[in-house]
């Protein structure tokens, strides 16, 4: 009963103070807010604290990892949607097949930007000493390694794949019309475009993943 | 035909070693000058020299690619078998020829 009466108290205070005319909204979203605070406090600060006690090599790893499993992942997905056209194309029109090969260099291509980056982000992982292991230096360093191999792996499966799809019907195209390979082949080319862009940004993140110096 | 499959194979195998021996230099120093470099316009520059170079790849097999003539390999088929089909339709018996007739329609 006390506890009601002072809910009220607060109640009316509130609605004075914030002059809102519908005091049970604004009782419900008054206790709300509190429990939504103390809940929020308590569940921050504990998956707050857990994720930074993970450490910062798990997840450079994992982003290298991601880099080029992703993107020999996207590579090899386009890489046999375009290579079973293809080859079904050149039953009956076997000359496309020396300019259709371009499709699957593409797709490589795709694969070798994730190898780049793979050989670039673990040049970038250095030893830390044990005491300076969860530093935010060390923890930036981790996750800008783990962002970089992120964003390398999916622009590179999201290139593959649309390469795969384009060069697909490039060849089928081509068999039919031969005129119309090189305005496809444009469209293919802004595909590839995709996987450069992820590649660019993830070796300019990359770049300044910086651990702390070994000296104290 | 296998000269296309060269002509593909080596592009690939450049395609795969110019970046990695791009960026082993750069990592060991053996390239000149580039010790001075701090580490991240280290990476920089030898990431996107490696970038470059597997575009510089593609564009080279794609110049490749198109400049080909193509149509001297035409596809030509196989003579024995060429002769046995010519054989089959000049047959002299009705039935056969009915028969041979059919089948062409259905291969049409």
């Amino acid at each position: 009963m006390n506890l009601c009466k002072e809910m009220l108290y607060t109640t009316c205070q509130s609605v004075r103070n914030q002059g809102s005319y519908s005091p049970i909204s604004c009782v419900a979203s008054h206790q709300l807010r509190l429990l939504y605070s103390s809940l929020s406090t308590a569940i921050a600060s504990s998956w707050s604290r857990a994720l930074t006690q993970i450490s910062p090599y798990t997840f450079a790893s994992v982003g290298i990892a991601i880099s080029i499993g992703v993107s020999v992942l996207g590579a090899a997905w386009g890489i046999y949607i375009t290579g079973s056209s293809l080859i079904g194309a050149a039953i009956k029109a076997p000359r496309i097949t020396s300019k259709n090969l371009i499709s699957v260099i593409f797709c490589e291509a795709v694969a070798i930007y994730g190898v780049i980056v793979a050989i670039i982000l673990q040049t970038k992982l250095e030893s830390v000493p044990a005491s300076k292991i969860y530093d935010p230096e060390s923890l930036r360093a981790g996750y800008a390694i783990f962002a970089s191999g992120i964003i390398v792996g999916f622009a590179n499966l999201m290139c593959g794949l649309c390469v795969g799809i384009i060069g697909s019907s490039c060849a089928l195209s081509d068999a039919q019309n031969s005129t119309l390979f090189v305005k496809i082949l444009v469209i293919e080319i802004f595909g590839s475009a995709l996987g450069l862009f992820g590649v660019i940004v993830g070796i300019i993140m990359s770049s300044q993943a910086t651990w702390p110096a070994k000296t104290t | 035909m296998s000269r296309v499959i060269k002509k593909f194979f080596i592009a690939s195998m450049v395609m795969w070693i110019a970046p990695v021996a791009i960026l082993y230099g750069f990592n060991n120093h053996i390239f000149p000058g580039t010790s001075k470099l701090s580490s991240s316009s280290q990476t920089l520059v030898s990431g996107f020299l490696a970038v470059i170079s597997v575009n510089l790849v593609i564009v080279l097999y794609i110049i490749m690619a198109i400049k080909e003539p193509g149509s001297n390999m035409e596809h030509q088929p196989d003579p024995a078998f060429l002769a046995e089909a010519k054989a089959s339709i000049n047959q002299p018996a009705a039935v056969t020829t009915d028969d041979n007739a059919q089948t062409r329609e259905k291969a049409e």
